[in-house]
């Protein structure tokens, strides 16, 4: 045994593997605990030899991303190991998500609680993008709920650094109600603003209580984003009809946000318009929003630890990796957001109890299909 | 003229196509149904009705219902977020105030539509191009316009075809009646011989007109008595409310009186202070445990108690800190070129020759600060010295015309 296997057989020592709590495409996450400390964590054991191309692109992201980051609102990596041929993610336990508490319909929120999830978000984006790193798949599943209320980004399945000149980035990021128009447009090269759109749709969305722009395919989501926002003239957002996927979608008229969003202050619609601005380059980027006066206007947000929980929360499903980061027919993760069905997948605690382990087998299923060509 | 005596009742029928089952089962009573009275607006949509000339509106097909109401009086319009004005095709999504009403030819139009097309009088309808007014519009209450119309018929030919089973001397006669109703009914509903119906009617009317008008006061009646027996139920509501009050009054009292009671004993006796209250709590405990039995409370969670007991958590909500890591801050350590950087990596970027740099949104000084806050941070390099003014120039007046991101 060389010195790089006893310090792995060291690292593995260290974690306790519980109990299995969800399998995904390219991964099985169990739940577990700290040995020395009794810490719950949650393990999630990468398949590498599934794979004909070697490892799953999404795992590397994950490792490479959140080796770097440690934050309050972001999930800690806490360990990699090896065992076999798996690959050991070791992460933080986390019990819900912010998808979880917008449906539970039992749960009523004060506009202090929306402001209380939408500073700790951009807390935690802001340090993401402070650090070069876009996150790119920002949806209120992504976004996890501690026990003491905190929330933390997690799902670094797409992110990548950016700010390198001349590198094209791929633009079928993002699941599709909550990507931006620039990407639906196909830009090569974009920038932090597509976070920032994401979360303007999410702070939409936890005001509504549903999806804010829910598109049925990428062209129905222009044509959605168009008529609640207005179709963007040439002034609006220069340059835009030269994007390499642009199609006119027809032309809507502008709605003032006041008339869907009847109860929100002034100064929430006032950020909230600066997150969907069309020209990415005005957009507001996380840092600025967190010194915007909806911040500090009363009422103060509401301290973590009193934030509305759910009532149900879920003993079987600590991440929202249980479903994988790529969807079962997808060649990497670049199509995840392309294959993305207007269904969202597996995450209200029925689902689980129900559809939740039809779906597991039939996955299970698809893999022993997929295996002997492998 | 018992269409204005009528008209202060509206009877409430079932949707379903199948009302013969309800008939059978309830001699005489699918006329009954639910009579609830009509509030001032639907008063004055059945007087616009009665001024509406006949040859307008050819009343000939259907007498035109309108929304139908609920027991507390009021329509429950159906909307839903599909909503989508087939004259102008504004929707519910761009207009969240979108109304639609129905016409009596019963196509759907958004109140602006009707507004702009018939202020000026009576006026085509844009779908079928038959006469409408603005006042017969009504609103939706169910989602399929055919139940709507249906319910419309039904109501007016209940008003008409009144009789009850004991106008009738044999059930088999009654039967036959409920089925030529029916009869007449299914016609106007599809549209068969629609003139050949409306003349069955009209001699209907005319021959059983005493008997109509008679069973008209019986309905008012019926629903003279409903009425009344409402009121009483709600009065003795009320007074069941006012009982269980003063009930806790009064448990309120005890309480305190007890407990003055065993300070007073405690003062004044001299027995063993732990047997005295021991006693006394054991009475209190019997008399409220009959009391808990007689009285069934029931405990109704509401969000305003689950809100309560969320403020119940005391911490104090803090003012809102923008960050709250110790971010060292790297900023002052350097500063970028106010004119930017004539690198050789980032020049694609700068002349974005085919300008789908600049839409995206991809920033050409976000990579120069990065690339600056590394070398600051990790190799702690001092950042570059301002370069001859010369180089800056020829960058930002680029004689090649292609668009400069980067220009300050």
């Amino acid at each position: 045994m060389d010195a790089v296997e006893k310090a792995n057989a060291e690292r593995q020592r260290r974690w306790v593997k519980d109990k299995k709590v969800g399998e995904g495409t390219y991964a099985v996450v169990y739940q577990g605990r700290e040995a020395s400390t009794g810490r719950k964590v949650a393990i999630k054991k990468i398949k590498v030899g599934q794979f004909k191309d070697g490892l799953d692109m999404s795992a590397i992201r994950e490792v490479k991303y959140l080796r770097e980051l440690k934050h309050q609102n972001v999930i800690e990596l806490l360990d990699v190991f090896s065992s076999k041929t798996n690959l050991n993610l070791v992460l933080e336990f986390l019990d819900s998500d912010l998808e979880m508490i917008i449906k539970d319909r039992s749960l009523v929120f004060l506009p202090a609680d929306i402001k209380s999830w939408m500073a700790m978000t951009f807390r935690g984006l802001e340090f993401c993008h402070r650090n070069y790193i876009l996150h790119r798949d920002l949806k209120p599943n992504n976004l996890l709920i501690a026990s003491n209320g905190d929330l933390k980004i997690a799902d670094f399945g797409l992110a990548r650094d950016f700010a390198d000149p001349g590198h094209k980035m791929t633009c079928q990021v993002i699941t599709r109600w909550y990507r931006p128009p620039e990407l639906l447009f196909g830009s090569r090269y974009y920038s932090s603003a597509v976070d920032i759109w994401s979360v303007g749709c999410i702070f939409a969305e936890l005001m509504l209580r549903i999806p804010y722009l829910p598109g049925e395919s990428d062209m129905d989501q222009l044509k959605t984003i168009f008529r609640a926002l207005g179709t963007p003239t040439e002034e609006e957002w220069p340059g835009h009809t030269k994007l390499p996927d642009y199609v006119p979608v027809g032309q809507f008229p502008k709605t003032p946000l006041r008339d869907l969003f009847t109860a929100a202050s002034a100064d929430a619609l006032n950020l909230l318009s600066k997150c969907l601005i069309y020209e990415p380059r005005k957009r507001i980027g996380a840092g600025e929003a967190l010194t915007h006066p909806y911040f500090f206007a009363l009422p103060y947000p509401t301290f973590p630890a009193k934030l509305p929980k759910c009532s149900t929360q879920l003993a079987a499903r600590p991440l929202d990796e249980v479903d994988g980061n790529v969807e079962i027919n997808s060649t990497g993760p670049g199509v995840k957001a392309r294959n993305a069905t207007l269904k969202r997948k597996l995450t209200s605690p029925d689902d689980i109890d129900g559809e939740g382990k039809r779906r597991s087998i039939a996955r299970r299923l698809d893999f022993s299909r997929q295996t002997p060509g492998s | 003229m018992y269409y204005y005596k009528s008209a202060s009742l509206s009877v409430v029928l079932l949707p379903a196509t199948n009302t013969c089952s309800e008939m059978s089962t309830r001699p005489g009573g699918w006329l009954q149904g639910k009579t609830v009275r009509k509030g001032g607006g639907a008063l004055s949509s059945s007087h616009t009705r009665s001024s509406t000339p006949q040859g307008v509106q050819s009343t000939s097909t259907t007498v035109f219902g309108g929304g139908v109401k609920d027991a507390s009086g009021r329509t429950s319009e159906f909307f839903s977020m599909d909503d989508q004005c087939p004259v102008c095709k504004s929707d519910r999504y761009l207009n969240p105030k979108l109304r639609l009403l129905v016409s009596s030819c019963y196509h759907k139009m958004c109140e602006s539509c009707i507004d702009r097309l018939f202020t000026l009088g009576p006026a085509p309808c844009p779908i079928c191009n038959k006469i409408l007014r603005k006042l017969a519009f009504t609103p939706q209450t169910f989602e399929d316009l055919t139940v709507e119309k249906e319910v419309a018929i039904r109501r007016r030919i209940a008003k008409e075809f009144n009789k009850r089973r004991e106008d009738f001397s044999t059930l088999r006669a009654y039967n036959d009646y409920l089925e030529e109703v029916e009869d007449i009914t299914f016609n106007l509903i599809n549209e068969i011989d629609i003139p050949q119906t409306e003349a069955r009617i009209a001699a209907y009317k005319a021959e059983n007109a005493a008997l109509i008008e008679l069973n008209i006061q019986r309905e008012e009646a019926y629903a003279q008595t409903l009425r009344e027996q409402e009121e009483m139920e709600r009065r003795e509501r009320e007074l069941r409310a006012s009982q269980l009050r003063r009930e806790e009054e009064e448990e309120r009292e005890e309480k305190e009186k007890e407990r003055r009671e065993i300070i007073d004993k405690l003062e004044t006796s001299d027995k063993d202070a732990m047997k005295l209250i021991a006693k006394s709590r054991a009475n209190a405990a019997k008399r409220s445990s009959a009391r808990a039995a007689s009285s069934s409370s029931n405990v109704v969670q509401s969000n305003a108690r689950l809100l309560r007991t969320r403020a119940a958590i005391d911490i104090p909500d803090v003012p809102h800190v923008p960050f709250n890591d110790n971010y060292d801050c790297y900023e002052d350590k350097y500063q970028l070129r106010s004119g930017g950087y004539a690198d050789f990596f980032s020049e694609a970027v700068r002349k974005d020759r085919e300008g789908i740099m600049r839409a995206g949104g991809y920033k050409v000084e976000e990579a120069w600060d990065r690339a600056l806050r590394f070398a600051v941070a990790s190799l702690d390099l001092p950042p570059l010295q301002d370069p001859p003014d010369a180089d800056l120039n020829s960058l930002t007046k680029d004689s090649s015309g292609d668009v400069i991101m980067a220009a300050g």
